[in-house]
């Protein structure tokens, strides 16, 4: 688009909104008859891009979330990108603002920003364009997609207390309830890190002191900090040590390597968060208690079909209550006697079930 | 004052420990603070390892001590390495590039669950020589291009990394090859196989230092180019062959990293690029070339590892932990360097 050329995002777009809610009636009346054949469900053209932004596709989490997006592009035959910030907000939001321009404001954006407030900056420039925006994880707790209608359609996150509460207590029953254990926390100021603690010392609390933290340190998400960390505590605590929590897979795997160093492993239970495959291996093994496997596919998807549905008029976003705006989904809790049945039926996502996953309004405990 | 003549006993390599200016040192500050300064770093490990067992009498167990020799194994390589940079008045820090990328080389050769390949112990000269290559690499972008060691290094660590990731894009490989695990696993006499791979790269590490023109060369050029250059030591080819020497340390850790981990991924080296540095300085060799040793680095690894150990089992609250680490760390520099020659401190 040349620089001297008028545009303005805003009225264009609330044309073509009407425009494409008539179009939607029709083309939704196409999909049903499309689904009653046996074909991959390529629906009707949209005029719509879909996009998934988020830190890098070289991680298994963020990999996943991408393809989350594309399977639900697929499903309405929208054209579907993927943005990725390399863990730098500027570029991220450039970027964005750039496919803003280029669809002319008809964007649906599933964003997990890079930093919480990024969130803002991004919720701002799309409301501007006229397009839609779903974010994850990271927003600042006074930025609230009710404020914003109706381009910012909704927050998506996890709530790592009661995951981190259930996981725990994997844990005291892989080694009997009773005993001493010792937690790796990751950094000291990341809200997942704090919630995790936060679970960990509720689970913790309701043994009635059965239970014992013998010690804490935040291993900073890190593999060989973790590892470290462990081995000085098999010297400090020796077998008063029944159980280690690590407040995610990685840390735990290092845990697990200092164990096996000792000849500990699968003689104390470990358990992690996030359900990376090691760890999924490690329980099959009896070396580690259990993880909790987070829904990228789900989150990825999910936050391009609920804006979806709106600009289709299949839902009116700003009718919905706000524990639709702002929920947490699901984890899934892996352990011993769960992760064969995990392997063999991974997470299925139903997109019409547009809050089938949610789990209640987002707290803000701070 | 010419420094040609106040430095040229870098050519004569009277460097045990620290002092290698002693009579310069000894006539600016008297022999006794020159003496106490050369055992210093091995005075503060020493400190430390009695107040810790004042705290926790587990510290000073045969257990506790094979384990800290274990957390000191893959620093211990990656420092002999280093050192060689840093003595030379260079700095590495390709050190995590390196590690991660080999890392997962050597565990996808070996028997994996990603690739088919599963040569065994070959997998691990391979290795190590990528790691040669990639510090070879690192020499002639240096030495060729001329450009600051500081810059290439960092480019090559990047693209180590980069390359991890791309190969793997974001996956971890896991290594189910029993064989290759023995060299963290195994325990020849009690004691873990890295740590007697650690003690032969020490040992190696001091025969170049001591016993070739290629040490000799490195402490000339750290600590006067300019002398060297005019006593015809050839410059580019020792920096560039340095630097290949410390790749094929890095190589080596790279592969007791996957051992130990029975892993490989893009994340794997994480943190290990500090704690080098951190080793080299606080075991007294200084940052401006010329002046340490390879049992320096010993020594500073010891320390910080001791305190890693120590401060968890002192029970010392994690808030605290960084700041008592990072206090302790200046201390122990302060107490080993030698800045009587130093004009400017930059």
């Amino acid at each position: 688009m040349t620089a001297g050329k008028p545009f303005s995002p805003a009225v264009k777009s609330s044309v073509n909104r009407r425009a494409l809610l008539k179009g939607a009636a029709g083309a939704a009346a196409v999909a049903a008859v499309a689904r009653s054949f046996p074909m991959p469900a390529i629906a009707q053209e949209t005029t719509w891009t879909l996009a998934n932004s988020m830190r890098s596709v070289a991680n298994p989490y963020h990999a996943t979330f991408a393809k989350g997006g594309e399977d639900f592009a697929k499903t309405v035959g929208a054209k579907f990108e993927t943005l990725v910030t390399d863990g730098n907000s500027e570029k991220g939001i450039s970027d964005i603002k750039a496919l803003l321009q280029r669809t002319g404001g008809k964007l649906i954006l599933n964003v997990d920003p890079n930093d919480s407030p990024d969130a803002r900056v991004i919720v701002e420039e799309v409301k501007k364009a006229g397009g839609f925006v779903v974010t994850q994880w990271n927003k600042p707790d006074d930025l609230h997609p009710w404020d914003f209608d109706p381009n910012y359609v909704a927050h998506m996150s996890f709530d790592g207390v009661p995951t981190a509460e259930a996981i725990a207590n994997a844990l005291f029953a892989a080694f009997g309830g009773e005993g001493g254990i010792v937690a790796l926390g990751g950094i000291l100021s990341n809200v997942p890190a704090i919630e995790r603690k936060l679970g960990l010392d509720n689970a913790i609390a309701k043994t009635n002191g059965k239970v014992k933290l013998l010690d804490f340190q935040p291993a900073d998400w890190n593999e060989q900090k973790a590892f470290d960390i462990t081995q000085a505590w098999i010297t400090r605590f020796g077998d008063e040590v029944k159980g280690v929590f690590a407040a995610n897979d990685g840390m735990g795997m290092g845990a697990l390597e200092a164990l096996r160093q000792n000849g500990l492993a699968g003689k104390v239970p470990v358990v992690g968060i996030d359900g990376i495959d090691a760890a999924v291996k490690a329980i099959e093994a009896g070396e580690f208690a259990g993880t909790v496997a987070w829904d990228p596919l789900w989150t990825g998807g999910m936050g391009l079909a609920i804006p979806y549905a709106h600009v289709t008029g299949k839902i009116d976003i700003t009718k919905e209550p706000k524990e639709h705006r702002e929920f947490y989904g699901t984890g899934i809790i892996v352990t011993k006697d769960t992760v064969a049945d995990y392997k063999n039926n991974p997470p299925k996502t139903d997109f019409g079930d547009l809050w089938g996953k949610a789990t209640g309004q987002i707290q803000y405990r701070s | 004052m010419d420094p040609g003549l106040r430095r040229d006993d870098g050519l004569m390599g009277d460097h045990d420990l620290i002092g290698r200016n002693r009579l310069k040192t000894a006539a600016l500050n008297g022999g006794a603070l020159a003496q106490w300064r050369k055992w210093a770093p091995l005075a503060v490990l020493l400190a430390l390892c009695i107040l810790i067992s004042l705290f926790n009498g587990n510290f000073l167990t045969i257990g506790n001590f094979i384990r800290l020799l274990n957390s000191a194994a893959i620093p211990l390589v990656l420092c002999m390495g280093a050192t060689f940079i840093i003595l030379m008045g260079s700095i590495d820090l390709s050190v995590e590039g390196i590690v991660a990328l080999t890392a997962v080389m050597v565990s996808l050769l070996v028997t994996n669950d990603i690739s088919p390949y599963a040569i065994g112990l070959f997998a691990v000269p391979l290795a190590v020589i990528a790691g040669g290559v990639m510090g070879l690499l690192n020499g002639l972008l240096h030495v060729k291009l001329k450009t600051p060691s500081f810059m290439t290094t960092l480019g090559v660590g990047f693209a180590g990394v980069g390359i991890a990731m791309a190969v793997l894009g974001g996956d971890t490989v896991r290594i189910s090859d029993q064989t290759f695990r023995f060299l963290s696993l195994g325990r020849p006499l009690g004691i873990p196989m890295a740590v007697w791979i650690a003690i032969a790269s020490v040992a190696i590490a001091f025969i170049i230092q001591e016993r070739t023109r290629l040490g000799r060369w490195l402490y000339a050029i750290g600590t006067d180019e300019m002398t060297a250059r005019h006593a015809g030591i050839p410059i580019e080819r020792t920096r560039i062959l340095i630097f290949t020497v410390a790749g094929l340390f890095y190589g080596l850790g790279g592969v007791l990293s996957a051992a130990q981990f029975g892993q490989g991924h893009a994340l794997i080296s994480q943190g290990r690029l500090f704690t080098t540095i951190t080793a080299v300085v606080v075991g007294g060799t200084a940052l401006s070339g010329g002046v340490g040793s390879v049992l320096n680095s010993v020594i500073g690894v010891m320390i910080v590892v001791v305190l890693a150990n120590g401060l968890v089992l002192m029970g010392v609250e994690p808030y605290v932990q960084q700041g008592v680490q990072g206090l302790l760390i200046i201390a122990a520099v302060a107490l080993a360097l030698d800045r009587s020659r130093l004009e400017v401190v930059k």
